[in-house]
């Protein structure tokens, strides 16, 4: 019976050539390095369920985001965890990236006809980094803000526009609750859906072109 | 032989790798109901008893009304709500205590001493002393609260 | 790599494919495992670690040590080796040159070997970035250091790794001529607080000796701060330094002290960097120290920065002595002669010195051991050397420091001294904004801002002169200015209203911090209970304002008056302006509350009755103790004696004998008459005493 249903579909939605094309490709033969990319996927997941969770309680506003945050840790059953995964899982995502990347460039997986897939990379490493700028000043507490407070001022040394920028960056000339609500927007908005946008043409051509073969040396000239 | 036994291998690898994604999925998937459910799941709030007055502002025979704050904790914000009930006694000793909330659609309702009748003016609804419905809309009398009475103080259960 | 690399490849990337294994379930397993292992990791880590949650955000501690997170600790540690102009180097320049280069990396690397070891260039330069991010970030964490246990028995040392080192690590370079006081007060620096909020202008100085001169700072620890704080040695006069250095043992104060002789123990150029320590660049300090006892605090140049220059530098030469023996005679010469030669002999000396002498020197009396040549000097005048060459006591920072304030303070009253005066005087009550805040003089009062911009629209210089100097007795206020037996002089008190009147522009505080527009959402009579009744009393009966249920105050407020004086404030009295707290509605809800408040009956007003009450006895002490301490000075009536009582006033005469009703005085005492400042502006007087009034001007105002 469940056969026939699933059979049923298959007919119309046609997964098992999905199934067929992604899962049950052929691979050249790698080594556990070669995990790092769906381990940085896998703290992408991490932090896009968490994250999900905490808006459920996290207010974005001066007034609020110290006392949501504090209450998500200590009075929400599991909270703690919730916010746990997310803190650490933004570390790790951070390392996991710099370690992926870190590979595909000493084997030199970058290369010919994997460019593009280079290219969407170097973007992908650019939201993660917005993604750990953005969150830091969420919780709203003294780290929070007295960071946020000198990373942004930073980008007020460029030449020329750098205090347009600085402007752009707080929605005003202090940090204030304009800043928080747009890193707040930034955070849970425009970087996640940029992330899938990239990740998805990322993946796409992982799968299409295929996962680089180690690299073997040849013998010198 | 050698294929068999590397089937096996796939089989069992196969399996393994569902077994971890579903180790994986639990992992965030309980945590995460008890999360979403958590206000839910929460002890409705203790009620408890608030102190209205003296006993002896009642007048014989007469609602009497007692406003009082009481502190509501939701989240992490807290609250002051007003409390309004009237307080009738015929003997002073035995004491009835009614919200003043119309039982109809909520509205506040006033003892209109001239008439002998509780009157909310949303839809003319009357109670009468004791809370009865005397005329209009509403299907039931007003709500009574618990009341006691403890060195001369007024306290009705609550919150 | 060709066409012909790329086909082979794609052929040697199908070969391997084909020896290679299904991603289900081979790889996905691999992957699977290590997803759990991270899972299992960051729950650990949440379990055992936690997640960190410091105080919540207190944007006015400037004392927090900001912390990015730590994957960007290696860009903040980069921001510390390039100072000054070169930071945009390190902020813009190498972060965007680095993403390019990662970006395209595919073009520069287009060799079809890709084995690691095959492509040096590339290995090479990725992990040497990956070193020097790894070192970056161990420095940033190693030159963190927890701050107690840092320079301990340094408090200089101490306090720049508490306040500085965070950001700046071990050293600072400081380009040649930078005034680091300033930077350091400031905050001019990018990403910098100002200090002056946290630190006092010592510490800033000491701070500012410490960075240029971190030698000066072990010398002193070694030869010096047995004896010394260092605290309290950057404060003082450079002349003085560089005696006690150059003399040692000779010195005066250091003659009975067990020292080493400087000479041999320090070399010249320690000495130097000693000093470079201790003076540090402040001009407002080096003006304080070194000009102003000769100079007063009022600085004065009209001339070219060149001219300044040259001034200081040179010293001496630049005043111009009259020649005394054309205006004062031979005796005056040698009193003065005298006192200059011995200062304790206070004859007609000190007199002539305080009248001729000192608008220029100041107290600081030019003493001199031989009479004959002090009378000399003092006879013919011309150019004489009070003012010390400068240019060899300064050094190049101290000397810039010193010109460019001078420069900047002569264009008006330095604002500084007045911020400086404030500091010290007012702050106690006002704080350090003007903010106000409890009345210590008075329980349960709370004193209303004065940096509003609303508050210094409403007082003129003039006002804000006034209060300052005579006190606002009645709120435990007591007089600034010496003509009132306060400790500020004239321009002191000037300098004072300068810097209040500088809030006006740009006020620090709109509102009194612990009130916010938003939070009263009360009904009248809970504002009336809260706000006015500090006042009006909690009956409307009147306390430190007038009473609001008095029959008078109807007739002479209409409703529109009531809700305008609401809003706007009573200038002269203590009544604030309320309309950047309260709403208009809220404000019309009060006003008719007031109004709605019971009018007292008119017998509560004491009626005249001629009596008998004597001016000298009866009136004239209720007239000083509540009315003289302004009446008698300020303008308008004069309280002090019958005659003035009598005669004087704006409206004079303030006394119609016989007359009570038509009397302003008496309409102001009993509150009847409001236009202008009610009187006593603290408060009603007691029924007796309006009565003993009363009954006086009934009994004809007579002087007995």
């Amino acid at each position: 019976m469940v056969l026939k249903i699933a059979n049923w579909l298959d007919e119309r939605v046609g997964w098992s050539g999905v199934w067929e094309a992604i899962f049950l490709r052929k691979i050249p033969k790698v080594n556990w390095f070669y995990t790092l990319g769906s381990a940085t996927l896998f703290t992408a997941v991490n932090q896009a369920v968490t994250g999900i969770l905490l808006t459920l309680y996290y207010v974005p506003t001066p007034d609020h985001a110290y006392d949501s945050v504090q209450y998500i840790t200590t009075q929400i059953p599991m909270g703690w965890l919730i916010r746990g995964l997310h803190h650490w899982g933004a570390s790790a995502m951070v390392v996991l990236t710099v370690l992926h990347m870190l590979r595909v460039i000493l084997l030199g997986a970058y290369k010919y006809p994997r460019e593009v897939t280079w290219f969407t990379g170097v973007f992908l490493l650019l939201i993660v980094v917005g993604f750990g700028f953005t969150g830091y000043l969420l919780p709203w507490d003294q780290k929070a803000y007295w960071g946020s407070a000198v990373g942004s001022s930073i980008a007020g040394a460029a030449p020329v526009i750098g205090e347009w920028v600085l402007r752009v960056v707080r929605g005003g000339s202090d940090l204030s609750a304009v800043t928080l609500a747009r890193f707040y927007g930034v955070h849970v908005w425009v970087l996640p859906a940029s992330l899938i946008l990239l990740l998805g043409i990322h993946m796409y051509l992982v799968i299409k072109i295929g996962i680089s073969a180690v690299p073997q040396r040849e013998d010198e000239a | 032989m050698n294929d068999k036994k590397k089937l096996d291998r796939r089989g069992f690898l196969g399996f393994a790798t569902w077994a971890i994604g579903g180790i994986i999925g639990a992992g965030f998937g309980i945590p995460a109901i008890a999360y979403i459910i958590a206000p839910a799941m929460r002890k409705e709030e203790e009620q408890e008893w608030i102190r209205l007055g003296s006993a002896s502002k009642v007048e014989l025979g007469t609602p009497t009304l007692f406003k009082t704050k009481i502190e509501k904790q939701t989240g992490w914000i807290t609250n002051e709500e007003e409390v309004s009930v009237y307080v009738l006694t015929e003997n002073g000793r035995d004491f009835v205590a009614m919200s003043n909330i119309c039982t109809h659609l909520g509205c506040r309702v006033r003892w209109i001493s001239d008439q002998d009748v509780f009157f909310c003016p949303c839809h003319n609804a009357g109670f009468a002393k004791n809370g009865d419905v005397a005329s209009g809309p509403p299907p039931r009398p007003l709500d009574q609260y618990q009341v006691k009475e403890e060195d001369g103080q007024l306290f009705v259960l609550g919150g | 790599m060709n066409k012909q690399e790329q086909k082979e490849y794609l052929e040697q990337y199908k070969r391997d494919k084909e020896k290679g294994v299904p991603f289900y379930p081979d790889i996905l397993f691999k992957d699977a495992v290590i997803s759990l292992v991270i899972f299992l990791a960051l729950a650990a880590l949440a379990y055992f670690i936690g997640t960190p949650l410091e105080e919540r955000a207190n944007p006015s501690d400037t004392s927090y040590t900001p912390k990015p997170e730590w994957y960007f600790l290696f860009l903040f540690q980069l921001l510390k080796y390039f100072p000054g102009e070169l930071e945009v180097l390190a902020v813009v320049a190498i972060p965007t040159l680095a993403i390019i280069l990662l970006f395209f990396l595919p073009f520069l690397d287009r060799n079809s070997k890709r084995h690691p070891l095959s492509r040096p260039w590339v290995t090479v330069l990725v992990l040497g970035s990956v070193v020097g991010v790894l070192f970056l970030t161990v420095q940033s964490i190693r030159e963190t250091p927890p701050p107690s246990e840092a320079g301990q028995g340094d408090p200089v040392a101490a306090l720049y790794t508490e306040n500085c080192a965070v950001c700046h690590g071990g050293t600072i370079l400081v380009p040649e001529g930078t005034n680091l006081h300033d930077i350091i007060a400031q905050g001019t620096h990018e990403g910098m607080p100002a200090w002056s909020g946290d630190l006092t202008s010592d510490e800033i100085d000491a701070l500012a000796g410490f960075v240029l001169s971190p030698g000066g700072n072990a010398l002193f620890k070694e030869f010096c701060s047995a004896c010394h704080e260092s605290s309290e040695l950057v404060a003082s006069d450079p002349i003085e330094l560089k005696m006690a250095l150059d003399e040692g043992l000779a010195y005066a104060p250091h003659a009975d002290v067990n020292i080493p002789e400087w000479s041999d123990a320090i070399s010249q150029q320690e000495r130097t960097a000693l000093l470079n320590f201790l003076v540090a660049p402040d001009g407002q300090r080096l003006f304080a120290t070194n000009c102003a006892q000769c100079h007063g605090r009022s600085v004065s140049f009209a001339g070219e920065e060149a001219e300044l220059r040259l001034l200081i530098n040179q010293g001496g030469l630049h005043l111009e002595m009259p020649p005394w023996r054309e205006t004062l005679s031979n005796d005056q010469l040698d009193a003065l002669a005298g006192y200059v030669t011995n200062p304790s002999d206070t004859g007609d000396g000190l007199e002539l010195f305080t009248q001729y002498c000192a608008s220029c020197h100041g107290d600081r009396i030019p003493t001199m051991d031989d009479f004959d040549q002090a009378r000399e000097i003092i006879a013919s005048g011309g150019a004489h050397e009070t003012m010390p060459v400068w240019g060899e006591v300064l050094t190049a920072e101290q000397f810039d420091a010193l010109v460019s304030y001078t420069l900047e303070a002569a264009q008006g009253t330095p604002l500084e001294v007045g911020q400086e005066l404030f500091a010290q005087n007012c702050t106690i009550c006002h704080g350090d904004f003007g903010e106000g805040g409890p009345n210590p003089a008075r329980p349960d009062d709370i004193i209303a801002p004065i940096s509003t911009s609303e508050y210094l629209k409403t007082r003129d210089d003039h006002t804000l002169f006034q209060i300052t100097a005579q006190g606002q007795p009645n709120f435990g206020m007591s007089p600034f200015g010496s003509a009132y037996g306060g400790p500020l002089d004239d321009d002191q008190v000037t300098a004072l209203v300068a810097f209040i009147r500088s809030w006006e522009a740009d006020p620090p505080v709109d509102l009194p911090p612990e009130v916010n527009t938003s939070s009263i959402s009360l009904s009248s009579d809970e504002v009336y209970e809260q706000l006015c009744a500090q006042c009006h009393g909690p009956d409307g009966l009147g306390d430190v304002g007038p009473s609001l249920r008095d029959p008078g105050f109807r007739t002479n407020n209409t409703p529109q008056e009531i809700f305008e004086t609401i809003s706007n404030g009573h200038e002269a009295t203590p009544m604030i302006s309320w309309g950047d707290l309260l709403s208009a509605d809220t404000i019309q809800d009060l006003t008719d509350f007031i109004l709605a408040l019971e009018i007292t009956e008119a017998g509560v007003i004491p009626q005249p009755t001629p009596g008998f009450a004597s001016f000298a006895e009866d009136v004239m002490p209720i007239f000083e103790a509540k009315c003289v301490p302004c009446h008698g000075s300020m303008g308008g009536w004069d309280g002090t004696t019958y005659d003035a009582v009598m005669t004087t006033g704006d409206n004079a005469p303030t006394v119609i004998p016989n007359d009570v009703e038509n009397s302003i005085l008496a309409q102001k005492i009993i509150g009847e008459q409001t236009y202008g400042a009610i009187m006593p502006p603290a408060g009603k007087m007691t029924n007796a005493e309006i009565q003993i009034i009363l009954d006086w001007i009934a009994a004809g105002a007579p002087d007995n």
